[in-house]
């Protein structure tokens, strides 16, 4: 595993696919301590490093914020809207625009260092490891990149459309695509190791524990395979389309469904520990820490359950999500919402 | 430019076409009267445009294995598409069948109906029928567009992942790139004008991608019972999919969408482009649309109706969902009883309850207005049983 500094993978912080920052709260936040409202909705997940609260937003702009006042940093204005959620990987934060580019730009100043065609407008997140940027596009490209100036090193075409963010270990890359296959490349060549075929379109992200690759499918189920050969090991059955990517934390797997339900399953063998009454449709990730979870619904409401018995917790009203996560530090908790509103609780 | 003024008069239950002065009955009395000024771009008559190819014809096609494991059948639907069409047609080939409407150069718009509850919407499998149907004729996916008023909910839904790459998912709340020129998701130059009541903002403008970037238009509304307009089939669909600030229309118990989804649609552009509607009833709803949150009133009818005439397409619809309302004991949409009445969390419980006086017959109204045939004895409805 390369320096954590220069692997933040950004959807749920971490490669580990637990948030990084998921502090238990048993009880709800209580306080506005900001918020900002922005120039379009908000349709990715924000990021915070050091202080910084990371967002972009469809108005094509990423915004930073301090954490803790609200005060705003910078903004770097991209040419088109932005639907990718923002990765941090050593002194750039990078991500997706519709004009078809990853943009690379320098944490500090906010101007753009670099920007690599991928041929179609990008949602992913792009994802870092040991000095490649990996990502796929709506256009069915999947490249690699060098992180340093954006030089392609090798681009696959597929059929499918690729709105899945890519998990990269040593040696494989793993991502869902839009033509129902979850596929698993040579991350040095980009050469296909395996793949493995669901019912339908694979939106989500998949996440990688314990020598599984774990992810749902809009074929209503939730897949488990082993990830050197692509072999199944188990599957759920959900009633609806899986577009929520899984978290993992103390040996179960969360994720939501178009069912509305938060389901926790076992890791090891799939089976099912709770899953939460519905709140209509989630497409988002959740968020897992050691005691908690933690999701956004598409219609508005944010929830928290015990980890280990699925209980609520807590709820917020604030406004959708279709691909945001919270973030939950001892401190606050950060909630980007549809309609274009960045909040900061306490 | 064409300009015209409708004037709804309850009182008469007349609707009125200002330019020509021909009496348009309207669906019920007892409201204020409503003024439509309508502003649009002068387009010839087409014989594609509606009622289309085949006035009055209207093609069900049912497959049992429409539905497996509770997802649409890709196999079955493209069985059911191809079946279909080509009895709407009368062509020997589905091929030739699409040939009769579309042409390798078109730019072809398909309206999907995103709003509701996964099971509710017009299913991925027929959008992507359609679309391979399309390249089979020779119109490239850069040449299609799957629109509908609202992003979030084209993408909770997925239709942007799960169309083949290039062709454009467009929500009409967005903005969104045509080359090298950023358009728009609506026309200030085409709208429709009128005070339902006493909003601020009394015009509904109609979307670029009917306007200007679309020359054909597929609608692919879904088998589904509207709370307020008493189903939303391919009329609904069209008019309030295509045109903005259309919430206005109803405000608990009234509502205007008859006229106004009428009006909207008989519109030169939404007309004369829109050529073909497929209507999605793999999934029906009978109570508590659009959105149909309560599972039990929605049921597998595994069915798709075909169609070029949206009136006559509507009416079956209309009759399908009385039918099954009066199986399971619900008040008829035509129902005008105040006890009746309810919020919407009543409304989703059950079906004796709705918000509004549904107003179904704006598709007779849209048939007033030349769009299509209302009567049941002039529709040529034809059954099929595929598998």
């Amino acid at each position: 595993m390369a320096d954590k500094s220069l692997n933040w993978i950004t959807l749920l912080g971490g490669n580990d696919r637990r948030g990084g920052t998921a502090a238990a709260r048993s009880k709800g936040p209580e306080e506005l301590v900001w918020k900002a409202t922005l120039g379009e909705s908000i349709r990715s997940s924000p990021v915070l490093s050091e202080r910084v609260v990371y967002v972009t937003c469809r108005d094509g702009r990423l915004y930073t914020f301090d954490s803790s006042t609200g005060r705003e940093r910078w903004t770097y204005e991209a040419p088109a809207a932005v639907h990718s959620t923002p990765a941090l990987s050593g002194d750039l934060v990078l991500f997706g625009c519709d004009d078809g580019a990853v943009h690379a730009v320098d944490r500090s100043s906010g101007r753009l260092r670099w920007k690599s065609e991928a041929g179609g407008a990008i949602w992913a997140s792009p994802a870092v490891h040991d000095g490649v940027v990996y990502v796929g596009s709506m256009n069915g490209t999947f490249t690699a990149a060098d992180r340093l100036g954006g030089r392609v090193r090798w681009t696959r075409q597929f059929e499918g459309r690729i709105f899945s963010t890519a998990y990269v270990t040593d040696p494989l890359v793993y991502f869902g695509c839009g033509d129902g296959r979850l596929r698993a490349l040579e991350a040095s060549t980009g050469k296909e190791a395996w793949s493995f075929t669901t019912g339908e379109g694979v939106l989500a992200s998949p996440a990688f524990v314990d020598g599984l690759v774990l992810v749902g499918s809009e074929d209503h189920l939730f897949y488990a395979l082993d990830a050197a050969s692509g072999a199944l090991r188990w599957k759920f059955q959900t009633s609806m389309g899986i577009a929520s990517s899984p978290a993992v934390a103390g040996g179960s797997v969360f994720f939501g469904g178009k069912d509305g339900h938060v389901y926790a399953l076992n890791v090891a063998d799939g089976v099912e520990r709770w899953r939460s009454e519905s709140i209509r449709s989630i497409t988002a990730p959740p968020l897992a820490g050691a005691t908690a979870v933690y999701v956004q619904g598409f219609y508005g409401l944010t929830l928290s359950f015990d980890a280990a018995s699925g209980r609520e917790l807590w709820r917020a009203n604030l406004g959708g999500s279709l691909q945001s996560t919270p973030i939950v530090t001892e401190e606050a908790v950060y909630i980007a919402t549809y309609p274009g509103v960045l909040y900061a609780l306490r | 430019m064409d300009r015209r003024t409708f004037i709804y008069t309850t009182a008469l239950g007349t609707l009125q076409v200002g330019l020509l002065g021909v009496p348009v009955r309207g669906a019920q009395a007892g409201r204020n009267s409503l003024r439509i000024n309508v502003q649009a771009p002068s387009m010839p008559p087409s014989p594609l445009g509606m009622p289309g190819l085949f006035p009055g014809r209207v093609v069900e096609a049912f497959h049992s294995q429409a539905l497996v494991n509770g997802r649409a059948s890709p196999p079955a639907v493209r069985d059911m598409v191809d079946q279909g069409m080509k009895a709407l047609t009368g062509e020997s080939t589905a091929a030739d069948g699409w040939a009769r409407m579309f042409e390798p150069s078109d730019v072809v718009a398909l309206k999907v109906n995103p709003s509701g509850t996964h099971p509710t919407v017009t299913s991925i499998a027929l959008v992507r029928e359609v679309i391979r149907s399309l390249n089979a004729v020779g119109v490239p996916n850069r040449n299609l567009i799957v629109y509908d008023r609202n992003s979030n909910q084209l993408e909770v839904n997925s239709y942007h992942a799960l169309v083949p790459p290039g062709v454009r998912v467009v929500g009409l709340d967005r903005r969104w790139a045509v080359g090298a020129d950023t358009r728009g998701g609506y026309d200030p130059d085409v709208f429709c004008e009128m005070d339902c009541f006493g909003e601020r903002e009394t015009r509904s403008y109609l979307a670029t991608v009917v306007v200007r970037d679309a020359n054909k238009i597929i609608n692919l509304p879904t088998l589904k019972e509207h709370n307020a307009s008493g189903v939303t089939g391919c009329l609904k669909n069209l008019a309030y999919g295509s045109f903005n600030n259309v919430g206005r229309t109803h405000v608990f118990p009234k509502t205007f969408t008859d006229p106004v989804i009428s009006v909207m649609c008989s519109v030169a552009p939404l007309r004369t482009k829109s050529v073909l509607h497929i209507m999605d009833g793999i999934r029906a709803v009978y109570h508590g649309g659009p959105f149909s949150w309560n599972p039990e009133f929605v049921w597998e009818a595994r069915t798709l109706l075909f169609g070029t005439d949206p009136v006559a397409v509507d009416r079956i619809e209309l009759e399908i969902v009385e039918q099954k309302r009066r199986e399971v004991g619900a008040p008829s949409l035509w129902d005008r009883n105040p006890a009746n009445l309810g919020t919407s969390a009543e409304m989703q419980q059950t079906a004796q309850k709705n918000r509004f006086y549904r107003e179904p017959g704006h598709i007779r109204t849209a048939s007033e207005l030349g769009l299509g045939f209302w009567e049941l004895e002039r529709i040529d409805h034809r059954r099929l049983r595929i598998g």
